[in-house]
């Protein structure tokens, strides 16, 4: 049974985004994302939710806590 | 995915080992004594350095603040008592991680885990689906997924993937690792990560859709 190219373009969006893919199989959903607007659209969603998610989980270190950290070096003397 | 291949080796979890290695002295020879200060000196710098990079995965692989800074000090505390374990060269960030990530596996999470084996039918489109569906299509030409979801949205999404996702989530997507190192810091064959890495996103974007919009 053929597979629905949208599906089959679906599957291969994390692996793609990963850089995971192989050559045939990256041509084949450039291929199909060049022709479809739809597949497209979440791709590119895709892309940019993964920037928000690193960006909006980033939180910083409170310098309290590096302090502690230089604390732990061994004394050489 | 910018590290380099991660060939460390990285020390096991076994407290008398580590101290045992932190207690090991050289050669009582002057000169030698010297080159292993700075090289001690130097270890600990470069680990100093990458507290930052370290804080920010392990924060996300626990649930409060006190339990990320907890660990940060046990790891650190840990990884300068085994110093001489570590490989000059290899993947330092990896390293430390391999310790925190097993400190905090040891911290009873075995206990609080889970598998989620139940299947999930949602695809890698779900959550602009979700979105769209509810009348909020994402713009993405004007690439602003922060209209549609807020910092504290991912921060609980996150927090409700059950561990085992997480882990790999968090150190690929969050911490840029590689699927090699990924696997190397959990000790976990490179094809389990890719599948935890996959199922872990999903359950993401389905926390996410329903942060978002509603459970459906």
């Amino acid at each position: 049974m053929e597979v629905d190219p949208c599906e089959k373009c679906e599957e291969l969006l994390q692996p793609y985004l990963d850089r995971e893919l192989s050559d045939a199989e990256r041509a084949e959903a450039e291929l199909h994302l060049d022709t479809c607007s739809y597949c497209r659209k979440r791709y590119r969603f895709e892309e940019e939710l993964r920037r928000f998610v690193r960006q909006a989980a980033a939180e910083e270190m409170a310098p309290e806590l590096k302090l502690k950290l230089s604390q732990l070096r061994t004394s050489l003397f | 995915m910018g590290e380099s291949p991660a060939a460390f080796t990285g020390p096991k979890n076994d407290d008398a080992r580590v101290a045992a290695m932190g207690e090991t002295t050289p050669e009582a020879d002057p000169r030698k004594l010297a080159e292993e200060a700075r090289d001690r000196v130097r270890f600990e710098e470069e680990a100093l350095d990458l507290a930052d990079q370290v804080y920010r995965v392990a924060r996300r692989l626990v649930s409060t603040r006190e339990e990320a800074e907890d660990l940060m000090q046990e790891t650190y505390s840990r990884a300068f008592r085994a110093w001489r374990s570590f490989q000059p060269g290899t993947n330092l960030r990896a390293w430390l991680l391999r310790i925190l990530t097993n400190l905090n596996i040891d911290r009873g999470r075995k206990q609080q885990r889970s598998p989620d084996l139940q299947p999930l039918e949602e695809g890698d489109y779900y959550l602009y689906n979700r979105l769209e569906e509810a009348g909020r299509e994402p713009n993405v030409e004007q690439e602003r997924v922060d209209e549609r979801l807020s910092q504290e949205d991912v921060v609980a999404a996150l927090s409700a993937v059950p561990h085992d996702f997480r882990d790999v989530v968090v150190l690929v997507d969050i911490g840029d690792f590689s699927y090699a190192d990924a696997a190397q810091i959990l000790e976990i064959p490179i094809g389990t990560v890719m599948s935890r890495l996959h199922r872990g996103r999903r359950i993401l974007k389905r926390e996410l859709a329903d942060e978002a919009v509603g459970s459906a």
